[in-house]
């Protein structure tokens, strides 16, 4: 007779009887849409580009967040809505730090052979 | 000892006991012992005409252990996590093929979350609220901890993604159970119920003076900023940050205090740095680095007649503190290591390191002299820290090999 021991659950709820495989995490509303999709605050559906935004779009981003915060914050320094503002100013410098440095680290063709290993030019000899 | 989900498709036949005395929990966390018996051979994957089970498990042989990593943007976390998967071995990467702008980095032990995916307003919605993303109210705390719960149990998750360019939340991502998670971010101590699942966790502290100094270094290139623009984001944010963000710290169980120089009088430049370490007592799996004596008080300059020193030197200091009413051991570091020398010296100095030969720190800091930090405290403190938490999972690790045995048979 085998058995199986120390099996740990860590949480007791067994799933017994489920029809499907054991996917039961809820996600909120605010969260997944199909593929390729993005869900503005507006509530409008737009198809966002699978590629990486280059430093210098986001660079544009921030010049322009600085001059909006500037605004907001004319009229009443205090707001929320300057306070945010001020905080895309800082969410959109950072990112662009973090683009400036992959961009400084990544080499294209060591990009490409990550992915493309087997191909003529990513293939190594070592004789 | 496997962290196994066990599923059924059809009615189970087997006999199952479900032990529940409490003495099968091994102090980490409350688990229940299952026992399989059938006439049939073990397997893990098993299928036939009357059952069939499918037996999840994740991170190979043991469950998902979890670190907390806070601090503000721009803080240097992201060095700090770069520091840290080096020290688990293996450099961290992007999920291949997914989103580019994906938050997330995986290694062969480690994977890393960001927690602004959980942002439940993107940025259109905190504008138009006039919340920032320091604030609780623009967090889906309930999805985070459901999520990281689910990833400590085993099972993947389709995680949402923030995409910091365009402040919308893109399609989710699969994160799949790693050996260790790491969950970085404004807010991964603010909820209780994602607190408690934390194994180990670090808040990153940096002064006022210091943070000022480093966004100027970081943000004085880009175009549009200027000294007042990198002053009114700080200040802007600043309440918020005080009263969402920097409490956490009280429950951290590591604390890495980055603050001007003491060695030159009124220094403001922000180059050289008096960088803490605050390690709390009593926390299971971690014991603290310290200098010469446990439990003494020191103050030691290691530079003189054996080691020379250029201006304005080291300092270090050692001792037992009070910390947001809490038990620490606290190491100090002031001043920056200009030759290799200097560094070998300290390591050889220091105590319980948890490292795995002599002078890992050292290369570890070689390694990566390319990264902020490389020369001072921030960096010596970051590696020691990658080193106390590789220990702790491996202490974890050996102790779940050693309990389910005995636990059953309670």
């Amino acid at each position: 007779m085998a058995t199986i021991s120390g099996l740990s659950l860590s949480n007791p709820r067994l799933l017994f009887n489920s029809p499907g495989f054991p996917q039961t995490i809820k996600i909120s509303s605010a969260s997944p849409l199909s593929t390729r999709q993005t869900l503005t605050g507006s509530g409008r559906m737009k198809i966002v580009q699978p590629v990486r935004a280059a430093p210098e779009q986001i660079s544009k981003k921030v010049e322009e967040s600085i001059k909006s915060a500037q605004e907001t914050c004319a009229d009443d320094p205090v707001s929320g809505e300057c306070v945010a503002a001020w905080d895309e100013v800082e969410e959109l410098s950072a990112a662009a730090s973090h683009a400036r440095d992959r961009k400084k680290e990544s080499d294209p063709l060591e990009d490409y052979c990550k992915d493309n290993p087997e191909t003529d030019e990513c293939k190594t000899y070592d004789n | 000892m496997a962290a196994c989900t066990v599923y059924s498709t059809q009615t189970l036949r087997t006999n199952i006991s479900i032990p529940t005395s409490s003495k099968t929990n091994v102090g980490l966390h409350q688990k229940q012992v299952l026992f399989f018996t059938t006439n049939q051979k073990n397997n893990s994957r098993r299928t036939n005409s009357n059952k069939r089970y499918l037996i999840t498990c994740g991170a190979g042989d043991s469950q998902t252990i979890v670190i907390g990593l806070a601090a503000d943007s721009g803080c240097g976390k992201s060095t700090f996590m770069r520091r840290l998967t080096s020290v688990f071995g293996g450099a961290a990467e992007p999920p291949k093929g997914g989103n580019p702008d994906s938050n997330t980095l995986i290694s062969d032990t480690t994977t890393v979350i960001c927690l602004d995916d959980y942002h439940s307003l993107d940025r259109t919605g905190r504008k138009e609220k006039g919340v920032t993303a320091l604030d609780p109210k623009a967090n889906d705390f309930d999805l985070m901890y459901e999520q990281v719960k689910a990833i400590k149990d085993g099972k993947s998750v389709q995680k949402p993604i923030y995409n910091h360019v365009t402040g919308l939340l893109d399609a989710p991502e699969l994160i799949k159970p790693p050996k260790i998670l790491v969950i970085e971010g404004l807010h991964p101590m603010y909820d209780s119920r994602v607190r408690e699942l934390l194994d180990f966790s670090i808040y990153l502290d940096i002064s006022n003076e210091v943070k000022f100094a480093w966004k100027i270094q970081r943000d004085m290139a880009e175009r549009g900023h200027s000294l007042e623009s990198i002053k009114a984001s700080i200040e802007a944010r600043k309440p918020d940050f005080e009263a969402y963000i920097d409490p956490q710290k009280q429950y951290a169980d590591a604390v890495i205090e980055v603050l001007p120089t003491q060695l030159i009088p009124d220094d403001n430049e922000g180059k050289i740095l008096r960088v803490r370490l605050i390690q709390k007592e009593g926390v299971k799996y971690f014991s603290p680095v310290y200098l010469f004596d446990e439990g003494s008080t020191i103050s030691w300059i290691p530079c003189g007649r054996k080691l020379t020193c250029s201006y304005p030197g080291i300092k270090f200091f050692y001792g037992p503190e009070t910390y947001k009413g809490n038990e620490v051991s606290v190491v100090e570091m002031d001043g920056q290591f200009d030759r290799l020398d200097e560094l070998i010296y300290v390591e050889s100095h220091l105590s319980n390191l948890s490292s795995k030969f002599y002078g890992e720190v050292t290369q570890q800091m070689l390694k990566h002299a390319d990264f902020p930090g490389s020369n001072n405290g921030t960096g010596l403190f970051q590696t020691i820290v990658g080193l106390k938490i590789r220990d702790l999972f491996e202490q974890i690790v050996a102790s779940r090999a050693e309990t389910p045995v005995g636990a059953a048979k309670a």
